[in-house]
């Protein structure tokens, strides 16, 4: 990871009559990284995404990729972008290679062979002949990719890319983005609203409430080892753990000790020894959700959604 | 930007519908030639010849030209009308016969509304359907600018009007050449002073520029309003309307001064031609100044609004 600055997002606001959209939002993305962008429904998302690929114009702030400026340099700073957005919706009344063509006659410097190099690269080229109406979900988001590519991006946005997608479309698609960005050095960012999908996919994430940044994070930093441990009677069981110098937080039907694996065998020795019967002894890992849920403020999702 | 104009046009071609326009085309002039040879071999023989048929036009030119409201085009055209008729009369020279390749070739321009009528359909369209597809996304996220685009798009719908127009003419001259052949005949024309042959080539393709101006105005409309209400039916609907509508209103509005700057009075510039108009005292350039002012606002309309809208669909 060459961690070389490729996008910046300065000061970036964006207001739709009276309502303030986007407040101030300032990010880096840098090559090789890919960067998951999360946030509840409303927040802002996508209206972030569509100013970073000119589809709609930031009321203030700006956005440099490679250095150029968005707003002044349009052509210049989106030369080396590739972009889907939602669907990748194409053109169905021509066939695949058609729809790569064209966009190909849309950038400098793409060559013949260099679509043809594309469609081997995403597994296309028996069916890319084919009108894509033809095409399946998948198909289509194969071809998605493909014209993504075409210019040899430095920097690929992807909008919600898995919708729709079968587990296995999934599973494929993520392959090819880490490969895309370990192989060619480039960048990702990526929204969605899939939690586990970005944990699996993103060495960093974004999350956005409200049209603010609120935290921008590592996803595999070292988490504090936890236990969770279902004991009856549990008062009798609390009594035992905090005696040993734990601190207890209660957690569904049981609590949760921080502490390290070498001290657990200890523990339910004492836990059996003062007649509690255990029930369950496991290691607890917060999972994104989890965390998502804890900065957001959980209910969020729902009242979003009622707005 | 060729490279722009050939996306364009490729897409074009790809939908079935653009074929389906040009064989419905082919087959309207097929079927109008085939029904005037079948009404010239069903109706009886003519009553009157050609001499008595100019008699009666020098006798109506006359006629018109003692009418104190006529306009200066006009005088010039029933001047023309009058000199011509009487030059056949005293030179025994026969006019062209409706059923010959000469005549048809010479009023192709009137099919030229057939035309107009695709042509909306494809300005109409061209920008809007990026919308209803989805594919504006994919379309305008690339390192092109949204004039660029637009002005590709536009140069295209331009492209197929011609395009139309020429099919038509070639359809006519083939299909009346098949059916009526190349009749007797010669074409005159008064240059103001006398009487003189000319080529009816050269006269129908001045016509047929004067009809297009009339479906680049239209195509423009309907192109305007597809890019700003992003729904070809209601671009087509509307463009349509007013095509059929606009030239009642001039009738409707001819007693007022604001018909002068109405772009319908101006639309068709072969009535400097061919006598026929509503509001006679009116100048060819004055329709061109007209048009060019109507065709500017479209214009700055449709690039203000494509190069201005945040694409949220």
């Amino acid at each position: 990871m060459s961690n070389e600055k490729i996008v910046e997002i300065r000061k970036l606001s964006k207001t739709i009559g009276k309502k303030q959209i986007i407040k101030n939002l300032n990010l880096d993305l840098h090559k090789g990284e890919i960067t998951g962008f999360l946030g509840p429904n409303g927040a802002g998302k996508t209206t972030t995404i569509r100013m970073m690929v000119g589809l709609m114009k930031p009321t203030q702030g700006d956005i440099l990729i490679g250095g150029k400026s968005i707003r002044t340099d349009f052509e210049g700073s989106i030369e080396k972008v590739g972009v889907i957005v939602e669907n990748p919706e194409m053109y169905k009344f021509m066939s695949g290679y058609k729809n790569l063509v064209h966009f190909a006659r849309m950038h400098k410097g793409v060559t013949k062979a260099r679509i043809d190099e594309v469609i081997q690269q995403v597994g296309m080229q028996n069916r890319i002949k084919e009108k894509v109406g033809s095409y399946s979900l998948g198909m289509r988001q194969r071809l998605g990719l493909a014209q993504a590519l075409l210019n040899n991006p430095e920097f690929l946005i992807l909008d919600e890319p898995t919708n729709g997608l079968d587990p296995a479309g999934i599973r494929e698609f993520r392959m090819y983005l880490r490969k895309v960005a370990r192989e060619n050095d480039v960048a990702i960012f990526v929204s969605s609203h899939l939690l586990s999908e970005i944990e699996l996919l993103c060495d960093r994430i974004a999350i956005i409430q409200n049209g603010e940044l609120i935290d921008i994070k590592n996803v595999n930093e070292h988490q504090q080892s936890r236990y969770y441990i279902e004991a009856k009677p549990a008062e009798q069981a609390k009594q035992v753990l905090e005696e040993i110098g734990f601190t207890v937080h209660p957690h569904e039907n049981g609590y949760l000790i921080d502490t390290e694996p070498e001290h657990i065998p200890g523990a339910i020795k004492l836990l059996t020894a003062a007649g509690v019967d255990l029930y369950a002894v496991q290691p607890h890992r917060t999972t994104l959700e989890d965390q998502f849920l804890e900065m957001t403020g959980g209910g969020e999702i729902a009242q979003a959604h009622t707005k | 930007m060729l490279k722009l104009i050939q996306n364009e046009w490729m897409k074009l071609w790809s939908k079935k519908a653009t074929w389906i326009m040009a064989v419905l085309l082919i087959v309207i002039l097929l079927a109008n030639a085939g029904i005037t040879k079948w009404i010239e071999s069903t109706s009886p023989a003519p009553e009157m010849d050609w001499q008595e048929m100019e008699m009666m036009n020098l006798a109506s030119a006359e006629d018109q030209l003692q009418n104190p409201d006529i306009g200066p085009a006009q005088q010039d055209y029933y001047e023309g009308q009058a000199a011509i008729a009487e030059y056949r009369l005293a030179n025994d020279a026969e006019p062209f016969k409706v059923e010959s390749l000469q005549q048809q070739v010479l009023d192709g321009h009137m099919m030229l509304s057939l035309v107009t009528l695709f042509t909306v359909i494809v300005g109409a369209g061209i920008v809007a359907s990026e919308f209803s597809q989805g594919t504006i996304k994919m379309l305008l996220t690339r390192p092109v600018k949204r004039w660029k685009i637009l002005t590709s798009k536009y140069i295209t719908t331009m492209l197929f009007a011609l395009l139309f127009a020429i099919l038509t003419f070639v359809s006519i001259a083939l299909f009346s050449w098949i059916f009526f052949g190349v009749g007797d005949g010669a074409f005159l024309v008064w240059n103001g002073s006398e009487v003189v042959e000319g080529s009816y080539w050269a006269e129908a393709l001045k016509l047929s520029v004067l009809s297009l101006a009339s479906t680049w105005m239209i195509g423009t409309f309907a192109f305007m309003l597809g890019t700003v209400f992003r729904s070809s039916s209601l671009a087509i609907g509307v463009s349509i309307f007013l095509m059929f509508v606009g030239v009642q209103l001039v009738f409707l509005l001819q007693r007022f001064e604001i018909v002068k700057y109405y772009l319908f009075t101006h639309t068709d510039l072969t009535q400097f031609y061919t006598g026929f108009m509503p509001i006679p005292d009116i100048t060819m350039a004055m329709s061109l100044i007209v048009l060019t002012v109507y065709f500017l606002v479209f214009m700055v309309i449709s690039y203000w609004t494509f190069s201005k809208r945040d694409v949220t669909a």
